[in-house]
């Protein structure tokens, strides 16, 4: 059994976990394993049917009092009972915070192979390797965990997309599983969660961004690049100038002095692309820039540039995103 | 005999006052850890000369004042030899006043205490009634007392020439004298006069090296300032010589945009504390963290200090012991992540350096075959407007026939860990760029970043490695001086020749003192230079330096430092600004975006390479 260990807090799933779905559905393929979600916590239900979903054997629920609020003693006890409960083979994790503090706890608890930040499945000739970056991602290796099974497995977050989650034709079965947690083995005493003090605005989050420079001339041309982003359901910015100026609030800006962000797109618009900027945006899959200098440093970075007048080609994006 | 008595008193009295408030600064100076240094006498005793026998610091930047104070410095110096015969007189002692040579050595003196008089009453009215900033917000009474002590003793000494000797008034005036002598005496060591006694061993004892940062080393557990205690004994005597004259304040960019910061006051609050006693307390409460974090490092404050004082190893050495306690800034964290992981202050990868070595079609370095070796640096490395200029430089290299290469793999130099206290940071980035370079082996290296002159230069220096670094705007005008002739031909009509004004980098104009090559390299190549205020060495920065480039917080009071410092360009009239290092470039331009003005900029190597 490939064992998924689902990551939730207060009913909310985190997304990795589908990405880790997606992991475990090409290691079920290449060993013809099937997979189990193991959800561990408290008022699992909501996320449990939200991951049956997925083409796997079935979800399992794993409640305990104990378990609510995350503590490394409370989850290595409760997961090293159920994994061996479900005798899996595999135990697949997100590389989140949370996993990184007790992964290594249980896969030592149970004297396991731990294989962390993998970002990819390579199988054949009898063996399966996990591949991960070495030296800060100048290499990779393929690492095959050796000892008896589960060998522990822990996906970089981003290695596997979201979309490419094989849905079942028919919601999975959900089943609880019962363990015994004495609640005495938790040493620790956890305060409430750290919070950021909340920004009214959190680009990093957002998928898509259109971000507007000088180049945008004056304050009642934003509209337009505010009319493309509601086209594309994006997030609006800026550099530095627009938000100096005050067309748009300060903590819209990107930049070395503002947010940091790593859209899957990010649209510049009359953008010269300044250092500064660059290195708030940088982490952007697919940058798309329009500025009419040719020259202009954006371009440098940009995916797609489009040399021309912002105000002639906006247009025309809206009206082909509206078609 | 009785007059000889009561002198004896009176004198054993101040004399004693004196003695034991200098002993009880004396002491402070010996319990610190020992920081003197003496390398470099030739220079040191050049220096002695100009600014402390010369006075020319002091008068350079305030040339009246600075003059009337010279005035009544040399007065005093002067009077020495007078005031020697007079108490031994007093005392008894020997009795010289009827030598000869006595009598021309007052007449010599008299229009010594005119100009006294002259110097000290200007200085009184200033400090009294005009009251420049620098000088305080409120009249200190004690300077009001010392001025009125000196213009008496000077109105006293030419009575002498008035007052026949053995008279009443005649004895009444030497008492008076004397007694102003002795009072005088005892204010000293408590008050900013202190630096008359000082001053000349502070300005001895001064770096010859603006903005000296000695190594930490880390066998011996030196994680740099955390509490008063940790001061090295020449800041400690730099506290107690400071005359807050207020150079350093009215010079400080942070100041000047309206931050915390203000030098004087660094000063001034370190002998607050050394005096107080109180050797444990930190030094980020003795300062304030905040205000730490503040400072460009542009090294004004202690360029301009007439006093030889020295506060980049007290604000930076304070920063090492923030650092070392993990409290710096958040945007710094950040930083350093990127030079960790990626060794360079954007966190970009370093395929982007090769991508640009390779389009630029650059060399790797080979001894044997390159003249000079480019370093490109961080922001010639990765910043696609400062390359602009970096093939500018390559361009001029190559119509001039030097051959260069660069290293095959740089690391930043390390300014920005050094600069911010992160001194560990730093010297791994050195250490491994000195393998690097002693593997390369260059005999010259060129940049276009005045930071990496500076780094490379003088703090890699203290690693033992000697290496000759250029900037860029030298090494072209030296390449360049055939093109004089040419210039004079061309007879530069008004249409050909281009309204400019330069920027000079902290780094270039202040650290390197190079303010005359890129000058003659504008000149040469048709630029009509308009000087902005806070020009050559003493330029008001731009705000970037000292890991400021990333700090850009909202919540500060004041303007940025970029802003006030394009403001200044501004008002040249010039539309075109020359720059001649990256940061500069990114913090204007920044400044000018904003400010929404059609300034242009031009670096100047492409400035030079469009005009060759």
């Amino acid at each position: 059994m490939i064992v998924v260990i689902a990551e939730q807090r207060h009913g909310k799933l985190n997304r990795a976990t589908w990405e880790t779905i997606v992991g475990a559905q090409q290691l079920a393929t290449a060993t013809s394993t099937p997979i189990a979600v193991l959800v561990p916590g408290v008022n699992t239900a909501g996320v449990a049917s939200e991951l049956a979903a997925a083409q796997v054997q079935e979800v399992v629920t794993l409640e305990h009092a104990a378990l609510e609020p995350y503590t490394p003693d409370g989850f290595t006890a409760a997961l090293q009972e159920a994994v061996t409960q479900l005798q899996a083979t595999y135990v697949l994790l997100p590389h989140t915070y949370q996993t990184r503090d007790f992964a290594p706890k249980l896969a030592a608890r149970m004297d396991r192979a731990l294989v962390t930040d993998v970002t990819g499945v390579k199988s054949g000739s009898g063996q399966t390797a996990f591949v991960r970056p070495m030296f800060q991602g100048k290499l990779t290796a393929d690492v095959v965990p050796q000892g008896p099974a589960p060998h522990f497995i822990t996906f970089q977050i981003g290695a596997y997309r979201v979309d490419q989650v094989a849905k079942g034709t028919a919601a999975a079965g959900v089943r609880a599983l019962s363990i015994d947690l004495d609640a005495s083995v938790i040493r620790e005493k956890p305060e409430p969660p750290f919070q950021q003090a909340k920004q009214a605005v959190d680009l990093s989050q957002a998928e898509r961004i259109v971000s507007v420079g000088r180049g945008i001339k004056e304050q009642a041309n934003i509209a337009i690049a505010q009319q493309l982003a509601d086209a594309l359901g994006a997030e609006i910015a800026a550099s530095r100038p627009i938000c100096d100026a005050g067309w748009l609030p300060m903590e819209r800006q990107v930049g070395s002095s503002g947010q940091t962000v790593a859209p899957k797109l990010y649209l510049a618009l009359g953008i010269s692309g300044a250092i500064q900027h660059l290195v708030g945006m940088k982490g952007s899959s697919t940058v798309v820039a329009i500025n009419k200098d040719a020259d202009a440093p954006i371009f440098e970075i940009a995916d797609y540039g489009i040399v021309g007048d912002l105000f002639e080609i906006v247009p025309a994006i809206i009206e082909a995103v509206k078609a | 005999m009785i007059q000889t008595v009561a002198f004896w008193i009176l004198f054993l009295t101040f004399v004693g006052a004196f003695a034991a408030q200098v002993a009880r600064r004396v002491q402070l100076i010996a319990a610190a850890p020992n920081t003197f240094s003496l390398d470099n006498l030739p220079f040191r005793a050049t220096r002695f000369l100009t600014d402390v026998v010369l006075q020319v610091r002091t008068i350079r930047e305030r040339p009246v004042a600075g003059l009337m104070h010279a005035f009544v410095f040399w007065g005093f110096v002067a009077f020495g030899g007078y005031t020697l015969v007079e108490f031994m007189y007093g005392l008894g002692v020997m009795d010289l006043t009827h030598a000869w040579w006595f009598e021309l050595y007052r007449l010599l003196l008299a229009p010594f205490a005119i100009a006294v008089l002259i110097g000290i009453s200007y200085l009184l009215v200033r400090r009294a009634f005009v009251r420049p900033i620098a000088l305080g917000t409120h009249v200190s009474v004690e300077s009001i007392v010392i001025a009125l002590f000196i213009t008496t003793l000077m109105i006293t000494f030419l009575l002498t020439f008035r007052l026949d000797e053995g008279t009443r008034a005649a004895a009444v005036n030497w008492w008076v004298h004397a007694i102003v002598i002795l009072a005088f005496l005892a204010l000293i060591p408590a008050s900013k006069h202190f630096h008359l006694v000082l001053s000349p061993v502070t300005v001895f004892l001064k770096s010859p090296e603006l903005g000296n940062l000695p190594n930490l080393d880390f066998e011996k557990e030196q994680v740099g300032l955390e509490t008063v205690k940790d001061l090295g004994s020449k800041m400690v005597l730099d506290a107690f010589t400071c005359v807050e004259c207020g150079r350093c304040q009215v010079n400080c960019p942070a100041w000047g945009a309206g931050k915390e910061l203000n030098p004087k006051a660094i000063i001034l609050q370190t002998q607050e504390a050394l005096l107080a006693g109180d050797r444990e307390k930190k030094l980020g409460e003795v300062y304030s963290e905040k205000v730490l974090w503040q400072c460009t490092t542009c090294g004004a404050c202690e360029n301009q200090c007439p006093v030889g004082i020295e506060h980049l190893p007290v604000l930076i050495g304070s920063r090492r012991g923030l650092v070392s306690n993990g409290d710096a800034p958040d945007y710094l964290g950040a930083m350093y992540n990127n030079l960790e992981r990626r060794s360079n202050i954007w966190g970009l990868g370093y395929d982007q350096r090769t991508k640009f070595v390779q389009s630029a079609a650059l060399e790797t370095f080979d001894a044997t075959q390159h003249d000079v070796m480019v370093w490109l640096g961080c922001a010639g490395s990765f910043d696609a407007d400062f390359q602009k200029s970096l093939r500018s430089l390559f361009e001029i290299l190559r119509a001039r026939n030097v051959k260069f290469g660069v290293l095959s793999k740089e690391r930043c130099n390390g300014d920005p860990a050094k600069r911010t206290g992160n001194e560990y940071m730093f010297q791994e980035l050195a250490t491994a760029n000195i393998a690097d370079l002693k593997a390369a082996a260059p005999r010259k290296i060129l940049t276009s970043c005045p930071h990496c002159v500076k780094t490379i230069g003088d703090d890699y220096r203290k690693f033992g490695y000697e290496v000759e670094i250029v900037h860029s705007s030298v090494f072209i005008e030296e390449l360049t001086r055939d093109v004089i002739a040419r210039a004079r031909h061309a007879d530069l009509s008004a249409e050909t020749s281009t309204t400019v004004t330069f920027h000079d980098p902290c780094y270039l104009g202040r650290y390197a003192g190079k303010v005359d090559e890129p000058r003659n390299l504008l000149t040469r190549f048709g630029a009509d230079i308009k000087e902005p205020v806070r020009n050559r060495d003493n330029p008001y920065c731009c705000g970037a330096g000292g890991g400021l480039l990333f700090a850009d917080k909202e919540e500060e009071p004041g303007s940025r430092i970029s802003d006030v410092r394009f403001k200044q360009l501004r008002e040249t009239g010039a539309n075109t600004v020359v720059t001649a290092c990256p940061f500069c470039s990114i913090m204007l331009k920044g400044a000018q975006a904003s400010a929404g003005a059609d300034t242009q900029f031009v670096d100047l190597m492409t400035f030079v390479k469009e005009r060759l």
